[in-house]
């Protein structure tokens, strides 16, 4: 190679070596900037897709920009993918040529996420939704609001009020954790849902009837009740009768796994004085670390195994839904499978469940062993295996034991005396079987439904001062202090109006529960 | 200017004929094939390493609790840190790569013979540097393969008889590893080694200046190979070349194929598989056949065979004239050698 071509070659060979340390600055860049949640991300948007992104990105901007950070949009998931619906679907209506429904049911989503799905559908998150007439909704349906709209007590100035909705509370509070049964308005006044619509095994209606007096607007949506959506409930009971609502935890439009991730977004309804599971997680060393580290836990991971992506902390998510070294990384959409005591009801029962999911209350050994289909050894056994990636089986053991204990002492000095006494006084007919209507149904619904639930959780989850002091010491002053003093007034009221009978067999009720020797200290020398 | 020139001069008495006089020794022809330029190769990138290297070392803190995190600091936070890592990792690959090509390329143009036994050796003795600088490099990291991988390599020595267990001893500051270790692989890595082979390669080019670089003539056009051309510029520009060319090709690497952290050290957890960088593949498969003190034994024959192979073939050469002995043994080495490596590399265990 002659001389003058020799330097032809380093002047090529110094201007490629020049560009390749541009790609290095361009590289750092984009490091940078994606370390600051500012990269660039590269959004596929299909071609069904590609109108509804043209026009909401000036009608809903904000609506785009989240989908555009989801792993969707990087993926080709774009807004008709999860919205197209059938025309013979409820909901669908025409939306400048393609069919679509508003409300994305987890039977859409299955479309891709067919075991995310059947996991979901079989959990205690999916029947959420059936504390609808419930005691607890009994409470906010009548109680706190009225069953009928009713008219105002006076003038409000500045506003005019024709009627009250009486269940203003239960729409924004119990449905927007449990979830609402989503209606639609008929044309004739009625409220259409999965009830009158009947869908078959494909979500489409079977009563052509009920989709033929579906209220539509000029442009021929749907129009929902309001009570009943808005609503991400996360046992919705959606119209084409699957249960639940995965934006409940996986927000909309992002989806986003960090924040399903965290805490926080469980503390949307895991909280409070009735099951304050995040409060509790947060007096826990296990939310103390979490605070200190959740930096360093690869929240942003594609994949969040505990042992191989992070091990700092456990999260909700860690211990009731995420996978972990020793299940392969196996996700479960059913928080339950890893829960051995339900702590709900006021007497915990242990988890054992029949096949589809519930908890099993016969008490015959025999007949208990042939429904069983999940035992809830097994389910602790899961939780164990979670749990031992931080520590031994000796200190599993130890932690469960007291767990079992507590719980244990709870239902027997407390939970089942409590019920006694109540199922006393009913049956008696002490006390009316509407339920809220005399103080003492107050007071044992604040000892197990607040108090009990706190303390039992406390135990569960390592806060001392939800096990002790806002529960079993709050438990403790409840019982003695108010339940039993008050059944006896109850009793003494109907000896007063000469039912000594039905007075004196509730008194040999608490007598002997006070005779037992764990409540002798309270009256005995 | 002038003054300048006269300040200069004044105090560095050499003229610019006298610089070009020394500069333009005369290289043989046969320097003009590309393949010869393999002897400047690990130069250039043993400079580089020296720089990459004290870049690293305003980060780098050699103790157990402090190594993964500054490493980890290097390649996720500090700018630049990943790329700097990276091109120090690939010219370590590329260094010991093109050292042994180098060495195979002496070997089969017998350039190792008299008068030039001593530069070989020489030679011999960066081969070991290096392979040194690449072990006690990739062990400062503190993941699993740094820390099994000394423990296995401290091991290794211990199996040798008599000197074994001090060997050991020096190389991991006690019986085992520990809090020590670490700043005396640093210090190895950083400073003993780097000096001995500054040293070393002064000597390798010194002798080669003294001695004149081997005239090979190739035989089928001896007219192209006969005759010289000037250092300056014309190889100079082709060295120049070549560095370019690694240059691009270091960047491309890193930027492709940047460096990564294992999982940290954990001397509780002893990892299903171990296996060093590649470049040991060789010697840890030859372990493997023949366990124990023999492997060891052998092992080091081997390298001891290597290093004072101009002397055998001189005695072959002497007993068997124009048998090509020596060629059929760098063949039938060489193939072992890459047999063996990718044997290594193809098995899990």
């Amino acid at each position: 190679m002659s001389l003058s071509a020799k330097q032809a070659v380093i002047g090529i060979l110094g201007f490629l070596f020049l560009l390749s340390l541009v790609f290095v600055q361009y590289t750092e860049v984009t490091r940078r900037r994606a370390e600051a949640g500012i990269g660039e991300v590269h959004v596929i948007v299909p071609d069904s897709s590609k109108a509804c992104v043209d026009c909401h990105v000036q009608s809903t901007p904000a609506i785009i920009d989240h989908w555009k950070s989801s792993n969707h949009a990087t993926t080709g998931v774009g807004c008709y993918e999860c919205h197209l619906a059938d025309p013979k679907d409820a909901d669908s209506f025409d939306h400048y040529g393609k069919s679509i429904a508003t409300i994305v049911t987890p039977r859409d989503c299955a479309r891709c996420h067919q075991q995310v799905f059947d996991e979901f559908e079989a959990s205690h998150h999916a029947a959420a939704g059936n504390i609808l007439a419930s005691l607890d909704n009994f409470l906010a349906e009548t109680v706190e609001g009225a069953r009928m709209p009713f008219a105002p007590h006076s003038p409000t100035p500045g506003d005019s009020v024709d009627m009250v909705n009486g269940g203003a509370s239960v729409a924004v509070g119990c449905m927007q954790c449990h979830g609402s049964k989503v209606a639609i308005e008929g044309t004739d006044g009625s409220l259409i849902t999965m009830d009158e619509l009947a869908p078959d095994e494909n979500g489409q209606p079977t009563n052509l009837d009920a989709v033929a007096k579906i209220l539509r607007t000029d442009d021929g949506r749907p129009v929902f009740h309001a009570s009943t959506w808005p609503n991400t409930g996360i046992g919705r009971l959606n119209l084409d009768g699957s249960a639940g609502s995965c934006s409940a935890c996986h927000s909309r439009h992002d989806f986003s796994p960090r924040r399903a991730r965290q805490p926080e977004n469980c503390g949307k309804c895991h909280l409070g004085p009735d099951h304050p599971q995040k409060e509790i997680y947060e007096e826990s060393k296990h939310g103390v670390a979490y605070r200190d580290l959740k930096d360093e836990m690869n929240l942003n991971g594609k994949e969040w195994v505990l042992g191989e992506d992070y091990s700092q902390a456990p999260t909700c998510a860690t211990c009731h839904m995420s996978g972990h070294m020793r299940n392969g990384g196996k996700v479960t959409h059913d928080p339950g499978e890893r829960i051995s005591w339900t702590n709900r009801p006021p007497i915990s029962l242990r988890m054992d469940t029949d096949i589809n999911g519930a908890v099993i209350k016969e008490k015959d050994p025999a007949v208990r062993r042939e429904l069983v289909a999940d035992t809830w050894q097994a389910k602790r056994q899961r939780m164990k295996d979670v749990c031992s990636h931080c520590h031994t089986s000796t200190y599993l053991n130890g932690f469960y034991k007291q767990y079992d204990d507590f719980v244990v002492l709870y239902n027997e000095k407390f939970a089942k005396p409590g019920t006694m006494i109540m199922d006393a006084l009913k049956t008696n007919g002490l006390i009316t079987a509407k339920q809220f209507d005399e103080e003492i149904e107050w007071t044992w619904f604040y000892l197990w439904h607040h108090e009990g639930r706190r303390a039992r959780h406390g135990a569960s989850m390592m806060a001392p001062d939800y096990a002790h002091w806002h529960g079993m010491y709050e438990v403790a002053e409840r019982f003695y202090q108010e339940l039993i003093p008050q059944a006896r007034e109850h009793a003494d009221h109907a000896e007063e109006e000469g039912e000594t009978e039905a007075a004196n067999a509730v008194r040999k009720v608490i007598d002997d529960i006070l005779a037992r020797p764990e409540h002798a200290w309270f009256e005995n020398e | 200017m002038g003054v300048l020139v006269r300040w200069i001069q004044e105090r560095v008495p050499i003229t610019g004929d006298e610089l070009r006089e020394l500069t333009n020794e005369p290289v043989p022809n046969h320097l003009k094939r590309w393949w010869f330029c393999l002897g400047g190769t690990p130069a250039y990138l043993f400079v580089v390493q020296i720089v990459t290297g004290i870049l690293l070392a305003f980060y780098y803190q050699a103790s157990p609790e402090t190594a993964y995190e500054s490493v980890r600091y290097i390649t996720e936070e500090a700018s630049f840190g990943w790329f700097v890592r990276s091109l120090h990792k690939w010219a370590a690959t590329l260094m010991v790569a093109s050292v042994i090509l180098h060495q195979l390329r002496v070997y089969f143009t017998g350039a190792y013979r008299k008068p030039r036994e001593i530069n070989w050796m020489i030679g011999m003795c960066l081969l070991v540097c290096t392979l040194t600088v690449g072990f006690t490099g990739y062990s400062l990291v503190y993941e699993q393969l740094s820390f099994w991988g000394a423990t296995v390599g401290a091991n290794i020595a211990d199996g040798v008889p008599v000197v074994g267990g001090l060997a050991k001893q020096l190389l991991l500051a006690g019986e085992e590893y520990n809090d020590r270790t670490l700043s005396r692989f640093f210090l190895l890595h950083a400073a003993v080694l780097p000096t001995l082979m500054v040293i070393l390669i002064a000597v390798h080019v010194t002798l080669i200046r003294l001695q004149g670089v081997t005239e090979f003539v190739d035989e089928k056009h001896p007219e192209k190979d006969r005759g010289s051309f000037n250092f300056f510029p014309d190889h100079l520009y082709t060295e120049l070349i070549m560095g370019l060319v690694i240059m691009i090709l270091l960047t491309t690497l890193s930027t492709i194929l940047p460096a990564t952290m294992g999982p940290p050290a954990d001397p509780l957890t002893t990892p299903e598989v171990i296996k060093p960088e590649w470049f040991f593949y060789v010697a840890f498969r030859w372990l493997k056949l023949f366990s124990g003190t023999a492997a060891i034994l052998s092992l080091g024959f081997i390298v001891f065979t290597m290093f004072v192979w101009p002397f055998i073939d001189a005695f072959l050469e002497k007993r068997w004239p124009r048998s090509e002995a020596s060629v059929w043994i760098g063949i039938v080495g060489t193939l072992l050698i890459i047999g063996l490596t990718l044997w290594e590399a193809a098995v899990e265990h």
